[in-house]
């Protein structure tokens, strides 16, 4: 399938495997940047990732600028705005994340700030509205195989006194090398394991069937997808198991690849309002959701979902299902990869095993209509639509 | 070296630019004439907050229409006017656009292609899109309908009267009540109006 037309980017150096993050410093040389800030939250620090990170900086002449700590769950203007301030009071000329989402997005943010000098980010807020020749030097170590978020180009920021959450979407956002280290990954408890790991498979799932998949993004979804299916079983297996952690977050960076450039549908959109709405984790919502998006979408998106039978179940699984049923098995293989993890690691498999109830349902689709990830799911659907998703996944 | 060739857009992209101006007009009115005679576009712009500039344009900057949403009123702007845009969607390019425009295509797929800019909250923007569905509605015909909108049109009043109705240019709704506001965790709280009544009004 080849869309009428499509456009596609992926900028970021890959820097993958063991030591990985010991070549941060010839990055650093490379881009001719001496004085990076860290920006990473206290948690990181107690478990002891940081170390690793400033041991190899030490070792590579690097001088630190400053450690930024302080960002929270929710990134928000308040510590995008502190955190460039002290990029310019300690004079550092990159910034390098150390962390989850949440620190991804506010470094995300903080970039906004000094590249463009904007007072406001309200006014970089939308779609592909960044202009500006190079932003600053921007290297990411995410601590968790699930977001992507060190290779896409969304950043997602709270303006609590406006009672308001800010997206930006832009290539200009996209890190400019990541960095795949097992060693960031193998404490991570298996639970956050496998809600992560949900997270990357919806990524996938959801940008090779969404409107805007295109070839390219294809490829980096397939790929994802072999990925979580031979290695999260291992990794729920085994968290100290150094090559499926980082097969892990290879998956996690593919899928982060495909859905920046062909973007994700009413899984995600559903999910972001349960985040917003109760407060579910992420990748809670998404493991529990997808396999419901699927049933909804499965009259437009059939033909894409029996292809992936073949990543989702294997060779051997995709060759002995007749082509009419290979949609419905890739569903049941998602439904199945759900309630593994659930036995595993405990994972939910309803929404109200996360705290939401029937009466908060209708709220959440209303908000999930105002996602903007609603545009680009294969299946329109109507704001009676989602609520009935959503009520057979309660 | 070469030198300098000197080529402008030809008339057809200048033709295109011209047909674009027009239907962002009748799209601008439309939008307003809708916001009066159907419930759905009414319930849409009445969760907006108050002071929304929206405009939709073609990089690099015209044509373009305006609406602004103030005090209980939607008003059709036009092509001139100062108004600073709290949600502006410009199309890449004219030949991004056109389709869209002459309903051979879905508003979406510009969207999800690519092919659109959008500056501002990115809520208000899926409201936006839901309101042109059922404006487009109103002045495609079905069989144009059947192929650029998501689902079958629904029509609250015939095409002849939003045809009548594109001659107003604004739209009295009434100050949204606090419940009208939008539950949305991303769509801005419509503070200050919690002690008006959500009247609706039906002047052309
Ligand atoms: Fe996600």
């Amino acid at each position: 399938m080849i869309p009428s037309y499509y456009e596609f980017s992926n900028r970021a150096k890959v820097l993958s495997g063991e030591a990985a993050i010991d070549h941060i410093p010839f990055e650093l040389k490379v881009m001719e940047c001496a004085r990076p800030i860290i920006v990473t939250n206290k948690q990181l620090i107690e478990l002891g990732l940081l170390k690793v990170v400033l041991r190899a900086l030490a070792e590579g002449g690097v001088q630190v600028g400053a450690i930024y700590d302080d960002v929270p769950v929710d990134s928000s203007v308040a510590v995008v705005n502190d955190l460039a301030a002290v990029y310019r009071d300690q004079g550092c000329d990159a910034i390098l994340a150390v962390g989850g989402g949440s620190v991804l997005d506010t470094a995300k943010g903080a970039n906004i700030v000094l590249t463009t000098g904007s007072e406001d980010l309200n006014e970089q807020m939308g779609n592909e509205i960044i202009v500006a020749r190079a932003m600053v030097p921007f290297i990411a170590v995410p601590t968790t195989a699930g977001t992507g978020s060190e290779v896409t180009g969304a950043a997602v920021i709270k303006d609590i006194e406006r009672h308001t959450k800010m997206g930006f979407v832009s290539y200009a956002l996209v890190p400019d090398v990541a960095v795949l280290d097992p060693r960031m990954t193998v404490g991570l408890p298996p639970r956050l394991t496998a809600s992560t790991g949900m997270d990357a498979l919806t990524h996938a799932v959801e940008a090779f069937s969404c409107r805007q998949a295109n070839p390219l993004s294809d490829a980096y979804a397939r790929a994802a997808i072999d990925l979580v299916r031979e290695y999260l079983p291992l990794v729920l297996e085994d968290g100290r198991n150094a090559s499926a952690r980082l097969a892990m977050a290879n998956a996690a960076l593919l899928a982060g690849v495909s859905f920046s450039n062909s973007m994700v549908g009413i899984v995600h959109a559903m999910g972001h309002s349960c985040g917003g709405q109760c407060s579910v984790a992420h990748g809670d919502a998404m493991g529990i959701l997808l396999p419901h998006g699927m049933e909804f979408n499965v009259d437009h998106a059939g033909p894409r979902y029996a292809e992936l039978l073949l990543h989702l179940a294997g060779p051997e699984v995709y060759a002995s299902t007749p082509a009419a049923d290979r949609a419905a098995a890739a569903i049941e293989t998602v439904r199945a990869m759900l309630q593994f993890t659930h036995e595993r690691a405990g994972m939910p498999t309803k929404l109200s095993e996360v705290g939401v109830t029937l009466e908060q349902l209708p709220g959440i689709a209303t908000a999930a209509m105002n996602d903007g990830s609603m545009t680009f799911n294969p299946r329109y659907a109507e704001e009676s639509d989602v609520l009935q998703i959503l009520k057979a996944a309660l | 070296m070469a030198s300098l060739m000197q080529v402008g857009p030809g008339p057809a992209k200048r033709a295109k630019r011209l047909v674009a101006g027009v239907v962002f007009g009748v799209l601008g009115r439309g939008t307003v004439a809708c916001a009066r005679l159907d419930e759905r576009v009414r319930t849409e712009v009445m969760t907006w907050p108050d002071g929304t500039v929206i405009t939709l344009s073609i990089s690099p900057g015209s044509p373009r229409t305006t609406i602004r949403w103030e005090g209980g009123r939607l008003k059709a702007l036009g092509s001139k006017t100062d108004a600073e845009s709290t949600l502006l969607v410009s199309f890449k390019s004219v030949e991004d656009a056109f389709p869209a425009l002459i309903g051979m295509k879905s508003v979406l797929q510009p969207f999800a292609e690519h092919r659109a800019t959008v500056k501002g909250d990115l809520a208000l923007a899926m409201s936006l899109v839901r309101c042109l569905h059922i404006v487009e509605g109103y002045l495609f015909p079905d069989i144009m309908n059947r192929r650029i909108l998501p689902l079958p049109a629904k029509r609250e009043v015939g095409h002849l009267r939003a045809y009548v109705a594109l001659l107003g240019t604004s739209a009295d709704l009434g100050v949204p009540s606090a419940a009208s506001a939008p539950s949305a965790a991303s769509a801005v709280a419509s503070s200050g109006t919690s002690e008006a009544s959500g009247t609706k009004g039906d002047t052309a």
